[in-house]
């Protein structure tokens, strides 16, 4: 291999893993735009979207790799179960632990967030056990060599997919009448209200959307790499959490862009400095970029409300 | 029953805590019931316990539960041959510590706690056994690892420990050697996990692997719990290596495995013990791991035929049998020999009963410990995967 093709191939493995902190980024920062709650459920939200497509998987009783429309069918029907599960499960969350907190401090409906994170991975333990669950081989593994380096089924699957989510979450925001409502929301809660936009309904949505984002990039991960584990959504999470800071947090195509270069910057740092230090090669960028660039790549300077 | 017991008292809880009568019906049946389950106790005989520890949750989980099984079929045994110790019964108290160190320090301290624990069986990891076997040997607790093969433990000079398998000193070794001479690897990459196991390992290797003359290509180190190395396994790549040395646990191993073909990593792939379980095969998928070797810490208990029986009872009582869950077994069997020497609870006792041991008729054969504490049947087994399955090749030597 040249060193270019090395690069390639890196920056390929980067875009892999971007693509999915990219989905769960997504959450953070339109959670975050409409009602400034960093909501550290997310990342378990994601996780439970991994086990809601493997009891899919496990219901259906698939063991061998799939072909042909049988296999889209599965992919499919996987996807929309945990997107409606996790989007269903965001409702509730929203409903029944931050709604009841919309006019208390910032500080209250945070550490409830905490909380929520807490108890959907206890619970998950205790329904899935604590130890690493398997993901059935779905998608046979199948490889092509492009360019000099070496291009997985799985990863076409993953680049593909998310990027057609994302161009439907940037076209629903900037494009309808919902999106328009949730970014009218993000300006300002209380005018909102004054013009008559159901604005509870208006979050409670943005919750739903996130969620289920999160959950296909639960599945993506939980197929691509085989296993999930009931602590996985606290490391991704921080990651996406991180990827929507980086790109600007409350900014949507800022979290797509995010998402992307973290991941990119982790192969990077992986593969030319050194693997011990990839997580802490990516927070130190962070932190430098922050202190360049303070609002995120993407991120605009907002005045600090009173 | 529940009213009889709360009726007398009712009125008292009434006027001191204003509880309403429903209130107080519910606290005097609560009562009642402690009081009952505190009554239907079976009379009590003195306990003799035997301490266990292993991460039994999280990724590593289904080794610790491979070696429960074993510790636990072994007491099962016992058990049903009658008593031990004159006037005592035995139980195993297994303990959980999540291969984290932090954990394992407080599993051990609980168990040194605990007047009726006389010997411990434990940890799986290296890195939660070496700073647990402190914790014994001040409190002059028997402690044999069934498993973890850093030889920095047994150097320590702890009186209180040994260990039933071989070291990581032997095993590293005959992995290079396998690797430079019979495989022709002359240019290696290593990867560790960056624990007390993993670098050990991974260091034992590099030392022999040069002294053969082979190219050392790198050697990086990977974090516990992560998913993706394809980037580390790219840099692999682009320097073409014959071999790719591993030492390291079995999610991480399968990972590295599965995504080495991913990215199209040739070349042979060898790792040490801790990939040994047929978790990895599955986790990996069978077509990646087809080929690849493993050296293990101990010969194949398969082909023993003192080993036999104990496969068998395993295998009826808790299904196919698990990478360590024979020297979980033999290391439960010493210690519940060395109580039945002892002839008392008295953790001092069974300690020196410990130190007449000679040729003991364990699993693997005729089992001896050196001044260290470590066993004397050193095998090191050399396995492949086979049609999805680990296949054993050899007993391999280490000079």
């Amino acid at each position: 291999m040249t060193p270019l093709q090395v690069f390639f191939q890196q920056l390929l493995n980067g875009l892999t893993i971007g693509s999915i902190y990219a989905l769960i980024a997504l959450g953070y920062t339109m959670v975050y735009g409409v009602i400034q709650l960093i909501n550290f459920a997310h990342g378990e939200v994601f996780m439970v979207g991994a086990y809601a497509a493997l009891t899919i998987l496990l219901v259906l009783g698939i063991a061998q790799p799939l072909v042909g429309w049988l296999l889209v069918g599965v992919v499919l029907l996987c996807g929309i179960a945990s997107m409606a599960g996790c989007g269903l499960l965001g409702l509730g969350i929203e409903r029944f632990a931050y709604r009841p907190l919309r006019t208390a401090p910032r500080l209250s409906a945070l550490i409830t967030a905490i909380g929520v994170s807490f108890v959907l991975q206890n619970v998950v333990m205790l329904l899935y056990g604590a130890t690493d669950r398997r993901f059935p081989p779905v998608i046979a593994p199948l490889r092509w060599e492009v360019a000099g380096a070496t291009v997985t089924i799985l990863q076409v699957i993953i680049w593909v997919s998310s990027a057609v989510l994302m161009l439907g979450v940037q076209a629903l925001v900037m494009r309808t009448r919902l999106g328009r409502a949730m970014r009218a929301a993000s300006h300002d809660l209380t005018a909102c209200r004054l013009l008559g936009i159901p604005v509870d309904r208006v979050i409670a949505v943005t919750f739903c959307i996130g969620s289920a984002l999160a959950a296909f990039g639960g599945m993506l991960f939980g197929v691509y790499y085989n296993t999930i584990n009931f602590h996985d959504g606290y490391l991704t999470g921080l990651k996406a959490f991180t990827a929507a800071v980086l790109g600007g947090i409350g900014n949507i195509p800022g979290a797509m862009v995010g998402g992307l270069v973290l991941g990119v910057l982790e192969a990077l740092g992986a593969g030319y400095l050194s693997a011990q230090w990839k997580n802490a090669f990516a927070f130190v960028v962070l932190v430098a970029l922050l202190l360049w660039k303070p609002t995120g790549l993407l991120g605009e300077r907002v005045a600090e409300r009173a | 029953m529940g009213n009889a017991f709360c009726k007398p008292r009712t009125p008292r809880h009434i006027t001191h805590y204003t509880l309403n009568i429903p209130q107080a019906t519910c606290v005097g049946i609560l009562g009642s019931l402690v009081l009952l389950v505190g009554c239907s106790r079976e009379p009590k005989i003195p306990v003799i316990k035997v301490g266990f520890v292993a991460p039994l949750t999280g990724d590593q989980a289904p080794h610790g539960e491979d070696m429960l099984g074993g510790a636990r079929l072994a007491v099962e045994q016992v058990q049903a041959g009658g008593e031990l110790v004159p006037g005592y019964r035995v139980a195993l108290v297994a303990l959980d510590d999540q291969r984290n160190p932090t954990q394992a320090v407080s599993a051990a301290k609980k168990l040194v706690a605990d007047p009726d624990v006389v010997a411990v069986v434990g940890h799986l990891n290296s890195s939660c056994t070496m700073p647990a076997s402190a914790v014994y040997h001040q409190a002059g607790l028997l402690q044999i690892t069934p498993v973890s093969s850093n030889p920095k433990i047994s150097r320590q000079g702890f009186e209180t420990f040994y260990r039933t398998c071989a070291t990581d000193d032997l095993q590293g070794p005959a992995g290079a050697l396998v690797a430079v001479r019979e495989l022709g690897a002359a240019r290696i990459f290593l990867i560790d996990d960056m624990t007390t196991y993993g670098r050990g390992l991974a260091n034992e290797f590099e030392k022999k692997a040069r002294e053969l003359g082979a190219n050392l290509l790198g050697h990086e180190g990977i974090t516990q719990g992560d998913k993706d190395f394809t980037p580390l396994l790219t840099k692999i790549k682009a320097l073409q290596p014959d071999l790719v040395y591993f030492a390291g646990m079995f999610p991480e191993g399968a990972l590295l495995i599965k995504q080495r073909k991913d990215v199209g990593l040739g070349g042979h792939f060898m790792g040490g013990d801790g990939l040994f379980d047929p978790v990895l095969i599955e986790l990996a998928t069978a077509e990646a791991a087809e080929g690849i070797y493993l050296t293990t810490i101990g010969s194949d208990v398969h082909a023993m035929p003192t080993a036999q029986g104990f496969i068998r009872a395993y295998e009826a009582r808790y299904g196919p049998l698990g990478a360590y869950s024979a020297y979980a077994y033999e290391a439960t069997n010493i210690v519940l020999w060395a109580i039945q020497q002892a002839g008392k609870k008295d953790r001092q006792a069974v300690l020196a009963a410990m130190k007449t041991l000679k040729d003991y008729p364990g699993l693997f054969g005729r089992q001896n410990f050196d001044e260290k504490g470590d066993s004397l049947i050193r095998d090191v087994g050399l396995f492949t995967v086979k049609d999805g399955k680990f296949a054993f090749l050899k007993t391999a030597s280490w000079d």
